[in-house]
Order: C-alpha cells, then structure tokens, then sequence
C-alpha cells in the first residue's frame, strides 16, 4: 500500500485574488456591441470573473488600471493616427493581445470606408472643415499590433469567448476554424439559404459560430472573415442559382474590406 | 416470412402507441422539398413521401457531437470516467438506401478496436425500413449499388400496398412489437399484391448510369490519375457537405476541452470531413491531401474503391444526397459516367 503512509494532502488552494491575471477591456471604432455579448454571459461570466480580475472595463467598472496587463480585450478597428498609437501603447503594457469582434479582426463594417477615397469620405461624414479632424484608412488590430488570440464574429459568439478564455488561461494557442460556415450549417440540418434562393456568404466565411445566424433564419452576412483559403471557382456556385458575381463580393465587402490591407506587397500571408 | 398488416387509418394509433414506450423520430418536412428526422408523437407529421432527409439517420447512430470522456485531474490525481450517452429510440420510415447506410456503419464500427459509444447506441434503436416504389429524384442511384430493395438491417419494414402497409418482421424486438399491437397477419393475397408491387418496382428502378456496378471496380483501378477529378476539384467549395451528409462517411475528431476550473473537462468527438483542408494536415503543415481535386477524388475511392478491399461491398448507397446538397453542382451520377466514359 503505497498511498496509506503518505500524509493526506491538503486540497488544493483556491487561486489568491492576486494570483489572477489582471484583465481590461478596451474599445476602439465599434458599436461596443461586443463588450455587451460579454456582459450578457450571464452565469457563464460569474464563471469567469471567478478566474480573472478584470481592472478596467468601461462599460461595466469606473475603475483604471496604471501597471502591466496580463490580458487585454480590444474591440474595434483602427481608423486615425490617435487610435493607432493608443493601440501600440496599450499592446506595450500587455502580455497576451485578444482581438474581438469583426470590426478588431477583419475590421468589419468600418471597413467600407477604404472603398471610398478617403478625403471624399472624411468630407461626407465631417462637412467642409473635415481636414480638422484626424482619420485614415480603417486597419484591423492585427494590421497595426501583433495579436495573440482572435474571437471572430459580430457580434463575438458566446460559447467561443469562453474556449478563448479558457485557452488563454492554460497558455495555449487558439485556432479559428478555418472551414466554411456550410460545415457547421449542414450538421444543424438548416435549409440551404441557396436552396430557399437566397445568396449565403456561408461557403466562403470562417465557421465556429455554429452557423448562428442561419439557425435563426439569416443568411451568412461573412462577418467571421473569409476562409484563408476560398474556393477560387465561386462562379459555379453563382451561376447554379442564377446569381451576379458582383452580388457576392459587394456583400462580402460590407465585412471585409479591410483583407486588402493584408494583401497588399510585403503583407500578405 | 412473418408478415403483417398495418391500415393506413391506424398509423396514427401505430405511432402513439410507439411513442408511449419510446422516443419516435421520422422524417418531417422543413420546406422547400427538404426533410429532416425529428421527433414525432403523431402520424400528421410524418413526411411519408420524402426525399431523403438532409442528415441520414446515422446521427442517431454517432451523434453530430458527442461527449465520450469526462476527466478531472487533482491533488487525488488524474481521473477519467467513460461516457456512453444513448436513448431509446425508434426511427421510422427509413429508406433502403439509409438501410444500406447503417449496414456499412455497423461493420465499420465492429471492426477492433469495437466503437462501444456505436454499438451500445445501436442496441437502443429501434429500425422501421419503408420501402420506395417509386424515385425520390432524379439524384438517386439506388439501383447501381443495388440498395433499392430491402436487405435486412431492419427490425420491421413497411411496403406501401394502397390502402395498407405490408409490415416484414425481421427481429424479435420487431414481432414482439407488432404481436403487442395485435397486428394481423398479412393474407395470401396481402404476399401477392406485395410480389406484384415487387414487380412494379423492379421495372421502374434500373442501372441509373448505364455501367453495370462490376465494372466499377475496374474503372477505379484505372482512375488514380484521372483527368476528372481535376474538373471536381476545380469546382469544391471544401463545405464538408457532401461528408456530412453521406449515410457512410463517418470520421470524426476529438477534442479535449477543460473547464475554467482548469481541472476538470470533457472530450467530445465531432464529425469531421476529408474535404476540410485540415483535415490530412499534420505537424510541420504538411499536407497529404492538400489540393481539392486530391480530396475529392479520397472521397469517390473511399465510396467505391477502398471499402470493396476491406468489407466486400460498396460504401455508397446511392441515397444521392451528396449531389443534392453540393452547391457547386458535383454530380455522382455524372462523375461516375465521365470516369467509365475516360476508360472505356
């Protein structure tokens, strides 16, 4: 018996509140939305406030944190200098970087703004004394600072914030599912949206919502990104149900329009 | 021949009866001409006349996600409990394709190392085949692969005789079943009006690509370096449908996924696709199957080439659901005529 001499182990200790990692959250150009699906965890974030301590949060504590991070949220895109160099200061002060929501992983609907010509856009939104107020080609959070985890998605879905999380916490890398959004859909038993007649940007978009929308009657708007690796011959899925090709990739645009940026010469993957 | 006979007025009785001793699931309509297995507790809400349902009844068999492991790891030390999750269940009007499905599934899962999360499952269900006298669609090849007419694998089987069903009793669970009911005994002319549906049917189903099913094997010998698979290729959007839905593919993932404890957590396998890039993926990102038309053409071996080697019988049912679901119009039917046509 090799147990029964061994004196009882104590159980083990409940993390002390100091050993927690010390977690903000910080919003840049977005809807917040993002910060409320976090807010909106319910029972879920109990659960994890039990294993972090959260030390700025705007939309959910006054309180401001001035020494290092361990964890921090940013939601957003980056769309003027200002914004550029919050961002940089903030990464310099945290150890692990999680991008969420579409607008801080694709840049999102902000990214509309780069199919305009940018002084033609600035004048629209800001009238005549535009030149007075700062603004640039919206980027993405990984477009401007290294980032360590994405949560696709807008708005963030709740079950995959919690993988993160929790993959953050062990120290372990985090992969996208990089399958389209159909492998999800199929196993949901949904209606094709293509069999309804209706055109879907779930062939080509990042799964791992559980085809969410589709579950709840929507199309696929493409808001967790382009697959990295899209079928190149969409046209035979365009042309089956009598669809433009324009269509599909003006839809597409309405989420990722910032894909450019990482296309361009000397940033592409 | 234990026959019986089931009036089209009693199937309400029929499935509310059922339904009082266990779950029942049948296809039910989802609109636009789809269908899905799902519970029912009544005959109204049966789709009797279906096309095949968008899964095939294998997930009941091996669900979409299931948890097979729970763990937990403390001072105690590591600890790990088995879970096998099942639910007695009854799935009603299964086609003789989805039959021919769950037939190959079985031996898949019998093969050592045995599936025991499978094969318990599967001693909880409950079969009731229902016979096609006529096609679903014109995506079905049910008579190539022969999967047309009734092959076992069924605890009973309804034919459709016009104002009745004709019920064959394959199983003790089956006859204890229709004797609780007290379901009549088919008549002599009851076995003659099903030989002459038999008959019909015969007539009506035939070689649905014009290449006899024998000379498959030949052509798949041949096609390895086929021009084909270059077209299919070209054209898969890597959605995983055609996988997901076809009544035998049946790989899958697993993955461990730990609590915010950080000490205990699960293991859940998932289906997974041979048509996901990751899917022959391995460390250093090599990748075995790296382009699509080398991933399609793993699919069209795995369904009629491979599985002859290794079980003696085709994996493909002839269902037709990979051609309905593919949104980028890859057609069995074509593929297999545009192969035989290259080696003939």
């Amino acid at each position: 018996m090799k147990t029964a001499n061994k004196p009882a182990k104590a159980p083990a200790k409940a993390p002390k509140a100091a050993a927690k990692p010390k977690v903000a959250f910080f919003d840049f150009a977005s809807c917040e939305g993002c910060q409320l699906q976090i807010t909106n965890l319910g029972e879920t974030l109990l659960d994890i406030l039990g294993a972090i301590d959260v030390v700025e949060f705007r939309e959910a504590i006054s309180e401001k944190w001035d020494k290092d991070y361990d964890v921090v949220f940013i939601e957003g895109s980056i769309g003027d200098h200002h914004a550029e160099e919050r961002l940089k200061k903030i990464r310099a002060r945290a150890k692990v970087l999680i991008a969420y929501g579409a607008c801080a992983c694709t840049g999102g609907v902000n990214g509309m703004k780069n199919s305009f010509k940018l002084d033609e856009i600035r004048e629209h939104v800001y009238g005549p004394d535009y030149k007075w107020f700062d603004s640039t080609p919206t980027k993405a959070v990984h477009q401007v600072v290294k980032v360590d985890y994405f949560i696709n998605g807008c708005p963030v879905y709740a079950p995959e914030i919690l993988e993160v999380v929790k993959h953050a916490l062990r120290g372990l890398p985090y992969t996208v599912p990089d399958n389209p959004v159909c492998s999800e859909c199929k196993l949901n038993e949904n209606v094709c949206m293509y069999e309804r007649g209706v055109a879907c940007l779930g062939p080509w978009t990042k799964a791992g919502c559980n085809s969410w929308c589709v579950n709840n009657g929507n199309i696929c708007y493409g808001c967790r990104g382009e697959v990295s690796n899209p079928s190149k011959a969409a046209q035979d899925v365009i042309t089956k149900y009598n669809l433009k090709p324009e269509l599909i990739k003006n839809k597409f645009d309405m989420y990722n329009k910032c894909k450019e940026n990482d296309q361009k010469p000397g940033k592409g993957k | 021949m234990n026959q019986h006979i089931l009036k089209k007025e009693e199937l309400d009785a029929f499935i509310k009866k059922l339904a009082k001793r266990m779950k029942v699931v049948a296809p039910v309509a989802k609109g636009y001409d789809n269908f899905a297995f799902a519970e029912v507790t009544s005959a109204d809400e049966i789709a009797l006349k279906y096309v095949p349902t968008i899964l095939p009844p294998k997930k009941y068999f091996m669900p979409v996600r299931e948890k097979v492991l729970e763990f937990s790891a403390d001072a105690k030390g590591f600890t790990q409990k088995p879970v096998v999750e099942y639910e007695e269940t009854a799935i009603f009007g299964v086609h003789t394709c989805d039959l021919a499905g769950i037939s190959c599934l079985n031996m898949v899962f019998s093969e050592r190392p045995r599936d025991y999360n499978y094969l318990t499952r599967k001693d909880h269900l409950f079969i009731i085949g229902l016979e096609c006298l006529s096609y679903c669609d014109e995506h079905a090849s049910c008579a190539l692969v022969n999967s047309h007419l009734p092959n076992g694998g069924y605890d009973l089987f309804f034919t459709d005789l016009g104002d009745k069903w004709i019920i064959h009793v394959n199983t003790q669970k089956g006859e204890d079943l229709v004797e609780g009911m007290g379901l009549p005994k088919a008549s002599a002319a009851d076995l003659a009006a099903l030989e002459q549906a038999r008959a019909a049917k015969r007539e009506v189903f035939k070689n649905e690509i014009g290449v006899e099913a024998k000379k498959l094997p030949g052509i798949f010998a041949k096609a390895m370096k086929s021009k084909v698979w270059h077209g299919v290729g070209e054209r898969c959007v890597s959605c995983g449908n055609c996988t997901n839905v076809c009544p035998t593919c049946y790989c899958f993932d697993m993955a461990d996924s730990v609590g915010l404890d950080l000490r205990t957590g699960a293991r859940t396998r998932t289906w997974d696709s041979c048509q996901f890039e990751t899917f022959a993926k391995v460390a250093g990102n090599e990748n075995f199957r790296e382009e699509r038309s080398e991933r399609q053409r793993h699919r069209y071996f795995r369904k009629f080439s491979f599985p002859l080697d290794k079980f003696n019988r085709f994996f493909c049912t002839g269902c037709g659901r990979c051609t309905r679901t593919c949104m980028a119009k890859i057609n069995l039917k074509e593929t297999l005529k545009e192969l035989a046509a290259e080696h003939n």
